[in-house]
């Protein structure tokens, strides 16, 4: 499970960044979504259970500050996780933009999922897509340009931890 | 055929278990969930304290590089400002003492009477979906859930949740407050509901029951208040103005838009008001 530990700090840290980026940015009506990330390469590169866990955990992390139900954001990334999993060798995942692109993929779904749950809520719908969009181009630009570095940074930490996962071909 | 069956059994394992693991989690009790939402929010609020601290450290590094000149001349703004709230202050006493005294002679039940614990914002987090923010306050002040937050232009939002040294605050755009409010110099009272924060431009409301005789535009806009129904913000604090209303679908009222102050997406700090009295 020291993996799955070292995994999760680096998803407290991408969650401490992504909220300081949101704070910085509300002044300018933008918030970014990075939940791609941290499924991508738990479920691409971590035996199962060490990944899984770190997702949950990730997404427990999310939904503690989130004003949806205790779990959702959880529930949400496990289930990408196994999809993820479940096709990953079919993936040429030691390539960064293999990577990029499933988390790109994944987080579009999270977006959209949330949106699908969320906006029953929202009084005026169709003035709120605009802002629904302008949020998820930000979004996916933001997490493209991160996530070369943020796998980087997921590698150093399992490696420091001494608990890099041995590649099976 | 039992092996492909079997390697079938194999692929939907995690998926059956993770459906199993939902349903139990599912009716787990709200004890559980609640502990397990605090915990995790616990853990992420010694990062976002000290950011904001960090934070107000740069901006007071930032303000002690301006010129004396420039200090002189804000102290003596600071003075006039001072000197004209004292003024203000006077009169506010004399008034109170004046409703304290019409509350006796008519037998009125006395006014709610608030603490203001004024209090940094910690981060802002406004989607589409939520508009929050996190104060630097919580139960160590004695911070109540429910309590209205409010700053120099109006309604900010009430207190959602209370933490040990923290508050999550919801804000009067987010689609899921709602507040009895009234059209400034009218009595019945409306339903405003947050609605939006669109890419360019204010935060903007909605506003439902309202009476066919109140018209508003975006030449001539309505000030919107607090009604004091509901017994969570005291009367006559501003929401917003509204800029827009059309008949409603039934035909027998009004429906809206509010426009809210732009100044909401930028606060730092705000008040919020504990009451004194509470139950």
């Amino acid at each position: 499970m020291r993996g799955a530990l070292a995994l999760f700090l680096t998803l407290y840290l991408l969650h401490a960044l992504t909220a300081e980026a949101n704070n910085a940015l509300s002044g300018a009506h933008v918030w970014l979504f990075a939940g791609g990330l941290y499924v991508a390469y738990s479920a691409l590169m971590l035996p199962f259970r060490q990944g899984l866990a770190a997702t949950i955990l990730g997404g427990l992390l999310c939904d503690s500050l989130a004003p949806v139900a205790f779990g959702t954001h959880a529930a949400l990334f496990a289930t990408a996780h196994l999809v993820v999993y479940s096709v990953r060798e079919r993936l040429q995942r030691d390539e960064t933009a293999v990577r990029v692109a499933v988390a790109l993929l994944v987080n579009l779904a999270f977006y959209l999922a949330l949106s699908f749950a969320r906006l029953r809520l929202v009084p005026a719908t169709a003035t709120a897509l605009p802002r629904m969009l302008s949020d998820l181009a930000w979004s996916q630009a933001a997490l493209a340009l991160i996530a070369p570095w943020f796998f980087a940074l997921q590698v150093r930490t399992l490696e420091l931890a001494r608990a890099q996962p041995a590649r099976i071909a | 055929m039992r092996i492909g069956q079997s390697q079938r059994f194999d692929q939907a394992r995690p998926f059956v278990a993770l459906g199993v693991a939902l349903a139990v989690w599912l009716v787990a009790p709200v004890a559980i969930k609640t502990f397990a939402r605090a915990s995790f929010f616990e853990m992420t609020a010694p990062v976002t304290s000290v950011a904001s601290y960090v934070s107000d450290l740069q901006r007071f590094w930032a303000l002690r590089l301006h010129s004396k000149e420039a200090l002189i001349e804000a102290g003596r703004d600071l003075a006039r400002l001072d000197a004209s709230y004292s003024l203000s202050v006077q009169q506010n006493s004399e008034l109170q003492a004046e409703v304290e005294r019409l509350e006796r002679l008519l037998r009125m039940p006395p006014a709610d009477h608030y603490r203001f614990e004024h209090a940094r914002v910690a981060q802002r987090d406004f989607s589409v979906w939520w508009q929050r923010m996190v104060i630097r306050k919580g139960a160590d002040y004695g911070i109540p859930k429910g309590a209205p937050v409010v700053y120099s232009g109006g309604v900010v939002g009430r207190v959602a949740e209370v933490h040990a040294y923290t508050s999550v605050v919801e804000l009067i755009s987010d689609p899921g407050l709602r507040i009895a409010a009234v059209v400034d110099g009218d009595t019945r009272p409306i339903s405003y509901q947050g609605a939006e924060n669109p890419v360019f431009g204010a935060a903007r409301g909605v506003v439902e029951f309202v009476p066919l005789d109140v018209y508003a535009s975006l030449s001539e806009p309505k000030r919107l208040a607090t009604s004091g129904l509901g017994g969570v913000y005291p009367p006559g604090l501003t929401i917003g103005r509204i800029t827009h209303v059309e008949p409603s679908a039934d035909g027998l009222f009004r429906t809206g838009e509010v426009t809210l102050d732009i100044r909401l997406a930028e606060l730092k700090e705000v008040t919020v008001l504990v009451p004194s009295n509470p139950g």
